[in-house]
């Protein structure tokens, strides 16, 4: 397939769920439950971003997200902002965090896992401190109600969503993209090859945290009461991770449908007992590990089938 | 109060030497991390709990049996899962992800089977009123579960040093490939290795609810984080280092409950990702690792 | 029974093997006797690593059989092939970690815990050097020190046969010389022994040379036949 041809491809699908997510909302009456698609969807792709074209898997990604939902709520609360401005602190809580953790990146694989985790608790155990409750308001949580807009919120992430499967696209089809595929298959060779492995890493993880930072300020914005257990629970790495997993890394099209099929099926039964779809998820991710690593795509790939 | 916070860190430190033992020996052993390490103890707290409401039986009775039954599940989990995932191109990445799927199920199955809420015991278990070591009065059930878990690492340094079958242990953690030429059944050896971790998350948990204060479904994540950084802090692979992360890590708890005890639950997460950073080899570690 | 056949110790037929996709073997085998010494020479590249897996069990065979006499052990894994009697000593050879006397208690896992006593104190006696060091860990030895560990370990299990990967390796000429004399004493002790080298002076070991190139055996014989084919001279022993 032609290059040309491949970008329109990947645009169109892109164009197609944005479009998909909007005409539900006139549709559908369940707005939290497309809102929380809309979420996942992103999140996924952000995780995608740096799993997927660099290699790094971070547990603690709902950091970032716990960040931005904090940066919209402190400046809301306290300096009584615009919502729109909240978002720009939101996105700007989750590039600080994502500066301060810069160093993981030198540490390989498990431990830059772990490190994630252990930095997104610590994030959670700093904001949920009844010491900061003047600020944060502590483990008691938070609410916006004066900034409460579910329509327009809706319609900023999925402003979010297309910017972020956009951004995929891009890093799919061009020269960076494919400079940061180099450095996770190879990092010595692409290093040789003239390819900066720092700078590549490095943006790779800052675009992923901001929209990590976005999704959870417009979260903030939709939502408008909620806690820090919540803002920093850590199912929303775990789901993130196992819809991009199942997918399938790297491609546009897997974390996708990772998302519809799996939150899909979650959504139809699963809200009334979570834990059995804990189970689920963890049996999936261990079934996942074990025989499709490379995801639910890898069924083409592997056969040669170049997948969007 | 600067010697009773130490005392007591000493203590607590014991504790958490035998929390991080297990998912040591597994990863100097497999090179794996097994990141369902704090579920298996919470299932080793269950197990107390309810051999004891259902059958009265004291945690120095129901510890032994919790042993033999953790030892023998690890068998059969070690060979459905880690000879296939050590086959796999990145082993220590996947068996995170693996493990941590693991993870879910066994939480899942315990808030279901059991409800999500808090279980404790009677520290009456294990022997009643303080005991004053150095000057500092601490409960007797923090003294014996400091003193089983001495034991349970005496045990481990004894099968690793002076069996036969330790001895073949530590050649595998010193050489995988090495091993395999040298004709030792590696699969067997790590088996053990593996079933041996969860006998000591097991026992560990028996004594979670004494020293911890109770025993939830959930307290999984927050286990794999501490009993990481206590492996971290004591030289990732290195079981005898588990003894030098577990003290210093007690004490820092205990002076941070100490002076700053609002702060003490961000310890563990600081301390691992600072000693990650600065010292990625560990304390005693040598500069062998990748980072 | 065939003479010939009892007096075979390893017999390796047919060879196919590789890594992933890539073949590396095509075909190659060969076959030690019993009290023979046999050198499989060959460059950097030509399969001798390789052929040694396939033959301890290390990697498996695609095609072909190994019989480790009586057995065919083709599909054994290799601690089943070390208690049957065949011993390996790779490049590395020993557990750095592990200290002297460990070594050898690993090398000798499967004996019985006095006769292993015994076949140390032997060991010990023919290796003075690390008698005097037992404790000591193996990762502190000297690179020839640890060659002679290596070659104590692989014979702690008292194998019949034992299978060296390039003993040479690392080494410089003169520990060269000494590996070849402890390696001569095993010799006339009448171990049989199968030495993938590429360093012709272990050629003097040797009761039958095989050479491999591109996965193939080439060449099978005596080392004075071996001399006198003037292609393979040339390839092995230079212009000189």
């Amino acid at each position: 397939m032609h290059k040309r041809n491949r970008i329109i491809l990947d645009a169109g699908i892109a164009t197609a769920v944005v479009a998909l997510m909007g005409i539900m909302r006139g549709v559908y009456s369940n707005e939290l439950m497309l809102f929380n698609f809309i979420m996942f969807l992103t999140l996924s792709q952000g995780l995608n971003i740096i799993y997927g074209f660099t290699g790094y898997l971070p547990f603690g990604y709902v950091g970032f997200y716990g960040a931005g939902a904090y940066g919209f709520s402190l400046v809301v609360m306290h300096l009584h902002v615009p919502a729109m401005v909240g978002m720009v602190a939101a996105g700007a809580a989750a590039l600080v965090l994502g500066v301060i953790l810069l160093p993981l990146l030198r540490l390989s694989g498990a431990y830059f896992a772990i490190a994630s985790m252990a930095a997104a608790q610590a994030v959670y155990e700093i904001v949920a401190n009844p010491d900061l409750e003047s600020i944060t308001k502590g483990p008691y949580g938070v609410s916006l109600s004066d900034v409460f807009a579910p329509a327009t919120s809706y319609y900023v992430a999925l402003a979010i969503l297309a910017g972020t499967l956009l951004l995929v696209v891009w890093l799919r089809n061009s020269r960076f993209g494919m400079s940061l595929q180099a450095i996770r298959d190879d990092s010595v060779s692409a290093a040789m090859a003239g390819v900066s492995v720092v700078r590549g890493r490095t943006i790779a993880w800052l675009l992923s945290a901001l929209i990590a930072g976005l999704v959870g300020g417009v979260f903030a914005w939709h939502i408008s009461v909620f806690y820090p257990d919540t803002a920093f629970d850590l199912s929303v790495s775990i789901f993130s991770t196992v819809f991009l997993l199942f997918g399938g890394a790297t491609t546009l099209s897997g974390p996708l449908l990772g998302v519809f099929i799996l939150y899909g099926i979650y959504n139809i039964i699963g809200i009334a007992v979570p834990q059995y779809f804990q189970f689920t998820y963890g049996a999936l991710i261990v079934l996942l590990v074990l025989f499709l690593p490379n995801g639910l795509v890898s069924l083409l790939t592997n056969r040669g089938i170049r997948v969007p | 109060m600067l010697t009773g916070a130490i005392v007591a860190g000493v203590v607590f430190g014991l504790y958490y030497t035998l929390v991080g033992l297990g998912l040591n020996l597994v990863f100097g052993v497999m090179r794996i991390v097994n990141l369902a390490h704090g579920d298996f103890l919470m299932l080793g707290g269950i197990s107390a709990w309810f051999l004891f409401t259902s059958f009265g039986l004291n945690p120095f009775v129901s510890v032994g049996l919790v042993v033999v039954v953790f030892l023998l599940v690890g068998l059969p989990i070690y060979y459905l899962v880690v000879p296939r995932l050590l086959r796999s191109r990145d082993s220590e990445m996947l068996s995170l992800i693996l493990f941590f799927g693991i993870s879910q199920m066994i939480e899942a199955v315990t808030t279901i089977g059991l409800g999500a809420t808090e279980r404790s015991l009677p520290p009456r278990l294990l022997g009643v009123g303080p005991m004053v070591i150095l000057g500092t009065r601490l409960p007797k059930a923090w003294i014996f579960s400091a003193a089983a878990s001495a034991i349970a690492v005496l045990l481990v340094y004894l099968y690793l040093y002076r069996t036969r079958l330790g001895t073949l242990t530590r050649a595998v953690m010193v050489s995988r490939d090495e091993a395999l030429a040298t004709g030792i059944d590696v699969n067997f050896v790590s088996a053990v290795a593996f079933g041996i971790s969860l006998a000591l998350a097991g026992v560990a948990g028996v004594f979670a609810p004494f020293i911890l204060g109770s025993i939830t479904p959930n307290m999984g994540v927050a286990i794999n984080i501490t009993a990481f950084a206590v492996i971290v802090v004591g030289t990732l692979g290195n079981p005898l280092g588990t003894l030098l992360g577990g003290i210093i890590y007690g004490v820092s708890l205990m002076l941070m409950q100490t002076y700053l005890s609002s702060w003490a639950n961000l310890l563990p997460n600081l301390l691992l990702i600072a000693v990650l950073l600065i010292r990625p080899e560990g304390i005693l570690g040598r500069k062998t690792r990748r980072a | 029974m065939d003479s010939v056949v009892q007096h075979q110790v390893m017999r390796a037929a047919g060879i196919e093997a590789g890594y992933g996709r890539v073949q590396v073997l095509w075909g190659a085998g060969l076959d030690v006797k019993a009290k023979e010494s046999v050198v499989l020479l060959g460059a950097n590249g030509a399969g001798k690593t390789t052929l040694l897996k396939v033959i301890v069990g290390l990697l498996p065979a695609w095609k072909g059989s190994v019989q480790l006499d009586p057995d065919d052990v083709t599909t054994w894994r290799t601690d089943k092939r070390v208690r049957r009697g065949m011993a390996y000593m790779s490049e590395i050879g020993v557990f750095p970690g592990l200290s002297i006397d460990e070594n050898l208690r690993v090398g000798g896992q499967f004996i019985e815990r006095s006769a292993l006593r015994i076949r140390m104190e032997e060991l010990y006696a023919y290796f003075p050097d690390l008698a005097h060091r037992r404790g000591a860990l193996a990762g502190s030895l000297s690179g020839g020190q640890r060659k002679m560990l290596g070659m104590a370990k692989a014979l702690a299990s008292s194998p019949r046969l034992l299978v060296m990967d390039e003993p040479s390796a690392g080494l410089s000429p003169l520990f060269v010389g000494q590996v070849i004399e402890v390696l001569g004493k095993f010799r006339e002790s009448g171990l049989a022994m199968l030495i993938a080298e590429q360093n012709i002076a272990f050629l003097d070991l040797a009761d039958r040379v095989f050479t491999l190139e591109g996965g193939r055996i080439r060449f099978e014989g005596s080392v004075a036949q071996l001399e006198a084919d003037d292609s393979l001279h040339k390839a092995y022993f230079g212009l000189a």
